[in-house]
């Protein structure tokens, strides 16, 4: 009884004193710093992608590459502060045209509206340092043979000319890669459901995607709709 | 029950040591509640003890010096107290050469962009202070856009100090006395960029000569490296420039107790940065702990309590004060402050200076911007038994060597500090080096870089005392 007290107060004692200091990896900061490299003319309009191309080019484990995907808005090109929670949504599978469900981390409401109409998803495979994973990411068509290329967004960052710009940007089947949808998955009918009925995937976007594109005032989206449209 | 008496024991043992500071705010005479900023330190009275410079916003700067026991305010002239001007950022140092160090006050009427009133330049003659701006000839080189902080660049390495004035909304400016004059050389020594200034620190960052290293709010951050006396920017390549983060404090200090300066970086609710220089790039090295987001302003590395480590004290701002201790390798590890956490406190500047000569720093910090608070002070409870060394660079000229480097040499480190041109935020520090003494250290030996890189070393046979070391 007598050992097992002293362990018990010496264990307790040890955690009072040393508080411990995991330094887990901070994903946001990292993001923060490299800014400058990942934009370096400053202009981060609808760069989505170029946030994506600089994390997959990373040698990084499956779970850094999730987490530092949920701290960029692919729609905007908005970084998300840490703690932001996703809208559970979908999108269209560019082969299949299934529904695909999934988590997206966005800047704002408008975003995953944007998200649902004018992206699809793809299944992509990619080798980490843990490994060869399989998940699905929102791609939008090649926008560079725009004639109403919007003009704030820098076309350099996704164009080489009329084709995709593979430096800049991540290339999949001839579209570009915008970001990641989180836990993505076929979806089932309640899936379906909950997001038509949600009052940001539902009611508000409804509205918003049925509004037309001159009308529109919130967020970022217009910009990047004219880019995905 | 020996166990529970034992358990209990420790942890008062435990809170007794937290106990870092001690309060000594009651030795400042009138201490009124005002709204102070920038504090420097310097000897405005030419008595060769230092005193602390306060400033006021829309209330009197003060010139406090430490006198039977108390700290006073010494200084009776108006044009130094100019309580009707606002005056924030504020820096001492020798431009035209003749031992003492004139005092820029940077005054801010506006938040950005075109201010009313201009800034001061205060000299002395026949212990008479006089505004330099208001002689006829200087009239037209005015600083009248909003400021933050101002910093002390010996650029040339030739003892004559130029003021570069951190501005807001509007260019930078460096302030050099030629033929009598006071001009404005910022364009030519291409530091006239426009942005919002905060912080500002000057010293051997990357040269031999004097660099400068300024922390800005939207926008990039400068790292401005000495290139025969003019300047370029080098923020990007040496990755310091963080964009996307607010600036606000800033200082020198030898993170890794390696024999060089590298930079330590407050962010308004962003992350401090703690930057070592590796393969020609700055790297934060800032545990989580460290590089927590808060409201910063002033940042100051110090070794308070003389344990041959260095403190960093975080003054924030209506959010409680934070202190590190930087131990072997780049750790910060975190002091727990209950005295000097000032959690109420509205924290806008602070300074370090040994002005009771005893050995030990004194913190003197600075409180207002939107609530009218008094000045607090405070010293570190030191074990009885610590030792010190204090090393005071004068230059050819009789005048303190800021932005010279110091670096103590012994059996257990190499350990660089900067005679401090100003730094924190809207600040600047004593001009000396102050080292606590770790245990079983020997073999003392100092060097001095001075800022036009040629270095002395000196030997060093005592401790407990302020050794002088003069420029030849």
């Amino acid at each position: 009884m007598k050992k097992t007290l002293s362990k018990f107060f010496l264990i307790f004692f040890a955690l009072f004193q040393f508080e411990t200091i995991a330094d887990e990896k901070n994903y946001h900061k990292e993001l923060i710093t490299d800014w400058s490299r990942i934009f370096p003319d400053q202009n981060r309009n609808a760069a989505g992608p170029k946030f994506f191309k600089y994390i997959i080019d990373k040698k990084i484990t499956y779970k850094d590459f999730k987490e530092f995907n949920k701290l960029y808005c692919a729609v905007s090109g908005s970084l998300i502060d840490p703690d932001s929670e996703p809208n559970f949504l979908y999108a269209n599978e560019s082969k299949t045209k299934e529904k695909i469900c999934g988590n997206y981390y966005k800047c704002c409401i408008p975003c995953s509206c944007d998200i649902m109409k004018y992206s699809e998803v793809e299944k992509m495979k990619h080798k980490f340092l843990d490994g060869l994973k399989e998940f699905y990411v929102f791609t939008i068509k090649n926008p560079c043979n725009k004639k109403d290329f919007p003009s704030r967004v820098n076309k350099d960052y996704f164009c080489n000319g009329k084709k995709i710009n593979n430096d800049q940007v991540y290339n999949l089947n001839g579209r570009i890669v915008i970001g990641l949808l989180h836990k993505g998955r076929k979806c089932k009918k309640d899936d379906i459901d909950f997001v038509k009925n949600h009052q940001v995937t539902g009611r508000f976007c409804e509205l918003r995607n049925n509004t037309p594109l001159e009308n529109l005032e919130a967020g970022m989206g217009d910009i990047f709709i004219k880019l995905a449209r | 029950m020996k166990f529970f008496i034992i358990f209990f024991l420790l942890i008062s043992i435990n809170n007794l040591r937290a106990e870092f500071f001690e309060d000594l705010s009651k030795i400042i005479d009138d201490n009124n509640k005002r709204l102070s900023y920038g504090i420097s330190v310097s000897d405005v009275d030419l008595d060769g003890n230092y005193e602390f410079i306060v400033t006021g916003f829309g209330y009197p700067n003060l010139a406090l010096s430490f006198k039977n026991g108390k700290l006073k305010n010494i200084n009776q002239q108006d044009i130094f107290s100019d309580p009707f001007r606002r005056t924030i950022g504020v820096a001492a140092c020798d431009i035209d050469r003749d031992g003492f160090e004139e005092i820029y006050f940077l005054n801010t009427d506006t938040y950005s962009g075109v201010k009313r009133y201009s800034d001061r330049l205060i000299d002395i003659k026949d212990n008479n202070y006089f505004d330099l701006f208001e002689l006829e000839n200087n009239r037209k080189n005015l600083n009248l856009t909003a400021g933050r902080s101002v910093v002390c660049v010996d650029r040339k390495g030739n003892g004559k100090y130029g003021i570069y004035v951190a501005n807001y909304g509007g260019p930078t400016r460096f302030y050099e006395i030629e033929s009598d004059e006071i001009k404005d050389n910022a364009v030519d020594l291409n530091l006239d960029n426009v942005t919002g200034g905060r912080a500002v620190v000057s010293g051997h960052i990357l040269t031999d000569r004097s660099d400068i290293f300024a922390a800005n709010e939207r926008g990039a951050n400068y790292l401005f490296k000495n290139k025969n006396g003019k300047f370029e920017d080098v923020a990007f390549e040496y990755r310091v420039d963080d964009v996307i983060q607010n600036g606000r404090g800033t200082a020198l200090s030898d993170i890794y107790y390696r024999g060089r300066l590298d930079i330590l970086s407050g962010n308004w609710l962003g992350y401090h940065r703690a930057y070592v220089l590796k393969d020609d790039q700055f790297k934060d090295i800032g545990n989580k702990k460290f590089d927590k987001p808060s409201r910063i302003r002033t940042i100051i590395s110090a070794d308070f309590d003389n344990d041959g480590f260095d403190e960093v004290f975080m003054n924030n701002i209506a959010e409680p004060n934070r202190l590190f201790k930087i131990k072997e390798n780049g750790k910060f590890e975190e002091i727990k402050l209950n005295t000097g956490m000032e959690a109420d406190g509205y924290g806008t500047g602070a300074a370090v200076a040994d002005i009771d000569n005893d050995g030990i720093l004194e913190l003197l910090v600075a409180r207002g911007e939107s609530k009218e608070q008094s000045l607090t002070l405070y010293k570190a409870k030191v074990n009885k038994h610590s030792k010190y060394l204090r090393i005071k660079p004068i230059n050819k000229f009789g005048a303190p060597a800021r932005g010279a480097t110091v670096t103590l040499l012994t059996n257990q480190r190499k350990h660089s500090k900067t005679i401090d041109a100003g730094s924190g935020y809207l600040c600047q520090m004593e001009p000396v080096a102050h080292y606590g003494i770790r245990k079983n250290e020997k073999d003392f030996k100092v060097e001095i870089k001075w800022t036009n890189g040629k270095k002395n070393l000196i030997e060093i046979n005592s401790l407990n005392q302020t050794v002088t070391i003069k420029q030849k």
